[in-house]
């Protein structure tokens, strides 16, 4: 009986602790810097090297590159570049490997859609996903910063 | 171009030349952003060669367009019949470079050809463990270890090295066909101390082959990159003795069976057991291996419980069969599924998923 | 007289007990237990098979996937492989980061154990209790590499990032925060003559079956065996530490509950020494060659995990993907006994059977 008033003392001193649950989608959950969420992508900066579709685990980006339309400058441009969300398990090795850092992450996390195709996201998606952009990338796994293939 | 060596290499075993040939590779492809490498490979293999690979390399115009020959030849021949082909331009330029790189230009072509002296005498050390003696396993455990050192080098890696190994290769097979081996230059790299855990090794291997079987011990190497690992192959038919005289046996009494694993080589099957002492920290791994077709280990759960499980697990995916486990059927997969999954030629019933 | 039938039970794998998709098909006569067969699968997803065609770098992610409970460990027994293979040096500071982190993640797992074992037994409140402290431990990690579960934070030859600054200090405040949240937890439950008797007793085994049986962690310690691959094996920087390794004496739940608690309390001893060790400066990346290829050979790795033995056997042919990779999964060796220890028990004490063992389905299933 003595364990059980003791224990019964613990529960009760917890009802005097502040509270510790938020209200969230009332309102909204501020995530720390590096936070890993849903990318942001400037097509600008992009130079179609496919680091990121390659280093992608599970393959989900999709982009097609195209000879710059200015003739002077030589390079390719970015076409398309889709993101499959379906399968993106936001680990931010596409990040990490971008030497330009084209493609980064964002503090937005929330992706729940009512239908599949919605999580198919596109370039103009990508470019217009620019709240919470990350400011820490750290890519090093970006060839000039000596990283990994 | 160093896509053929790395691939070749690669199938040669030979670590030290997968090691430093694979960075140029890198830095060639990348520029390229090819996705996909196979179809670059075939295209430089059947196309011409000597345009883009006398561009890369202006030292060595010949001799690298030759390991670009397609590699129906098996793993250890593509240097064969590139070195009496290209004998006639190498032999005279191959040992003028050796000679040369002697009071070379830069030192570092000296250290660079030391360096690939080296690597060949490893690769030939290594070649003599693969005949099964175990003084050469040792010296080819030591090939792997010092492989492994070697992994670390910086970029110092130009394709002139990578044509340099190239060389080095083709002068060392056709120093083995001419039935040399090349124990001189094995000097360079000081053999190293035998590790701690050689005893246990050799107890072991006498242990099995008095009270077992003098068969039963395949091979018995110290597996330096697992940490020392003492690592016996054993004769199938012989397993279920040995591992009650290894859980049995007072010096060895390796109570404690730590993971089995099954490992699909496309030649054989093989499943490794690693087991311990915990009082005396006396840890073994022993292999046996099985062939492809009607893969059979006898079990060892009369043994070890432990290994219920985990034979289970290696049945399902692999296919491998272990008579005398009290209840082998599939663990992971549905009990109706055909097909063992982890084979490498298993073809997946969707390919889509 | 009364006809009696043996009924046959389906513990199925959607249940709220069972820590995830666990199937016990249970023979029960009367109350009581006379056989029963776990079946396992439902998670299957393939890890070993689809590291086959990736590089080391990419299955990091796979590998938090797998015991997603202490996902920080998991990434450590690959990353710790792939360097022992190639030789490859981690800079201290990188090496302090990756132990704080794990035995911050070995808290925060036998919190979730805790939470939910004693959810099983029908305490309704220390389960937020104890998610309230991992929230802690969980915010740090998200201020550490950004995410909350699956980190992927190490990487062959260092850690991806730095701790932000400010990071360390919080990390030493939470250690006596910890602490009094300890007491107060074992003021709740350890007196509680409920939960004693639901667990005091249950669930026995000697020693020669734990090792027969290849159990490892808190499971083999219960008996007596003092086997923790930070002393006896050490890696990583833990023989810089003092801490030491709770040994139960009866190998029943109540000793594995005990030892599970103690070791939270060595865990923050562990971290208390390491955040006064802390180097103020360093790389958190070693000197890795730009494409990660072992040397063709194998290697066979094992650390200690909050469930027990974690190894990770990759066997290499000198490309930038494994050709096998084979994870020795705790929970799943654990689970082995089961079969043997459940016969004759009731169906309550199945529950407090398997809370006991802390298996984390993903991890079995790989």
């Amino acid at each position: 009986m003595k364990g059980l008033i003791q224990g019964l003392g613990v529960t009760l001193k917890a009802m005097t602790t502040k509270k510790v649950t938020y209200a969230y989608p009332d309102v909204p959950l501020k995530m720390p810097d590096r936070f890993r969420g849903v990318q942001h992508f400037e097509p600008d900066k992009c130079i179609v090297c496919n680091q990121c579709a390659r280093i992608c685990p599970t393959e989900c980006i999709t982009l097609v590159g195209k000879p710059n339309p200015d003739p002077e400058k030589k390079g390719k441009v970015i076409d398309t570049y889709d993101i499959n969300f379906e399968l993106c398990i936001l680990c931010d090795l596409c990040t990490e490997v971008c030497p330009t850092e084209a493609i980064v992450m964002t503090n937005n996390f929330e992706l729940a859609a009512y239908s599949r195709d919605e999580l198919f996201k596109d370039r103009e998606w990508l470019e217009n996903n620019n709240t919470n952009v990350r400011q820490d990338n750290n890519n090093i796994g970006a060839p000039q910063r000596g990283g990994a293939k | 171009m160093s896509e053929e060596n790395k691939r070749e290499a690669g199938r040669q075993e030979e670590t030290a030349a997968a090691e430093q040939q694979s960075p140029p590779a890198a830095e060639q492809t990348e520029p390229a952003a090819a996705e996909q490498r196979e179809p670059a490979n075939t295209q430089e293999v059947s196309g011409t060669e000597p345009a883009g690979a006398g561009a890369e390399h202006p030292n060595q115009p010949q001799p690298d367009t030759m390991p670009e020959h397609p590699d129906a030849s098996a793993s250890d021949k593509p240097a064969e019949p590139a070195a009496p082909a290209a004998a006639n331009a190498d032999v005279p330029s191959a040992p003028a470079g050796e000679a040369a790189g002697a009071g070379a230009v830069d030192p570092e072509r000296e250290a660079k050809i030391k360096a690939a002296q080296e690597a060949r005498a490893k690769r030939l050390a290594a070649k003599a463990a693969a005949e099964g003696a175990t003084a050469g396993a040792v010296a080819g455990a030591e090939a792997v270890a010092g492989a492994g050192a070697g992994a670390v080098d910086p970029e110092r890696e130009a394709k002139i090295k990578a044509a340099q190994e190239a060389r080095a290769k083709r002068l060392a097979a056709k120093a083995a066909a001419g039935g040399e081996a090349a124990p001189g230059d094995a000097e360079p790299a000081e053999p190293k101390p035998p590790s701690p855990k050689q005893p246990w090794l050799d107890e072991a291997v006498e242990l099995l082959k008095s009270e077992v079987h003098p068969e039963a011990v395949e091979e018995a190497v110290i597996n330096e990159l697992a940490g020392d690992m003492p690592t016996i192959t054993v004769k199938a038919e012989h397993w279920r003795a040995a591992a009650e005289l290894l859980k049995g046996h007072g010096k060895l009494g390796c109570n404690y069976l730590r993971n089995v694993t099954g490992v699909d080589y496309e030649t054989h099957m093989e499943v490794v057991y690693f087991v311990i002492n915990l009082e005396t920290k006396r840890e073994y791994a022993i292999k046996i291996r099985t062939d492809r077709e009607q893969p059979s280990v006898p079990s060892a759960v009369p043994v070890w419980p432990s290994a219920d499980w985990p034979e289970r697990e290696i049945y399902d995916l692999l296919g491998v069969d272990f008579p005398g486990h009290p209840d082998l059927r599939r663990i992971m997969m549905p009990d109706d599924w055909v097909g063992h999954p982890l084979r490498k030629d298993y073809v997946p019933l969707d390919p889509e998923v | 007289m009364i006809r009696t039938e043996e009924l046959l039970l389906n513990v199925g794998p959607q249940h709220p007990s069972t820590h995830g998709v666990l199937r016990i098909v249970v023979k029960l006569d009367g109350e009581v237990i006379t056989e029963a067969t776990p079946v396992i699968g439902y998670l299957h997803r393939g890890t070993e098979k689809l590291a086959e065609s990736l590089n080391y770098t990419q299955i990091i992610p796979y590998t938090d996937r797998m015991d997603y409970v202490s996902a920080m460990t998991n990434n450590y027994v690959l990353v710790h492989a792939v360097e022992k293979m190639m030789g490859i040096e981690v800079p201290e500071r990188a090496e302090f980061l990756r132990l704080i982190v794990m035995e911050l993640q070995r808290i925060a797992s036998h919190l979730v154990w805790w939470g939910t074992y004693l959810l099983d037994l029908g305490a309704l409140s220390p389960f937020l209790f104890a998610f309230k402290e991992r929230e802690m431990i969980i915010d740090l990690f998200n201020e550490l590499c950004g995410a909350r579960l699956t980190y992927n934070y190490m990487r062959v030859g260092g850690v991806k990032w730095d701790a932000p600054p400010g990071w360390i200090d919080k990390v030493r405040d939470f250690v006596p925060y910890m602490e009094k949240q300890l007491k107060e937890y074992e003021r709740l439950v350890s007196g509680n003559e409920i939960f004693l008797a639901r667990v005091k007793g249950i669930g026995k085994y000697d020693a020669e079956t734990a090792i027969a049986y290849g159990l490892s962690g808190a499971n083999l310690r219960c008996t007596g065996v003092k086997w923790d691959l930070r002393k006896n094996e050490p890696y990583s920087l833990y023989d810089r530490f003092e801490f030491d390794v709770p040994v139960g004496t009866n190998g029943d739940c109540y000793d594995r509950y005990m030892i599970r608690f103690e070791e939270m309390r060595q865990s923050l001893r562990i971290l208390k020494q390491a955040v006064e060790q802390f180097p103020s400066s360093g790389e958190t990346m070693g000197k890795v060659p730009r494409a990660i290829r072992p040397p063709a050979g194998e290697t066979y790795v094992r650390i200690e995990s909050p469930r027990g033995e974690i190894g990770c056997h990759i066997v290499s042919k000198g490309k930038a993907e494994p050709y096998r990779l084979k994870f020795r999964r705790p929970s799943f060796m654990n689970l082995q006994i089961l079969p043997k220890l459940l016969v004759g028990e009731t169906m309550t004490n199945l529950i407090a059977i398997l809370g006991g063992v802390d298996i984390v389905l993903g991890e079995v299933d790989c």
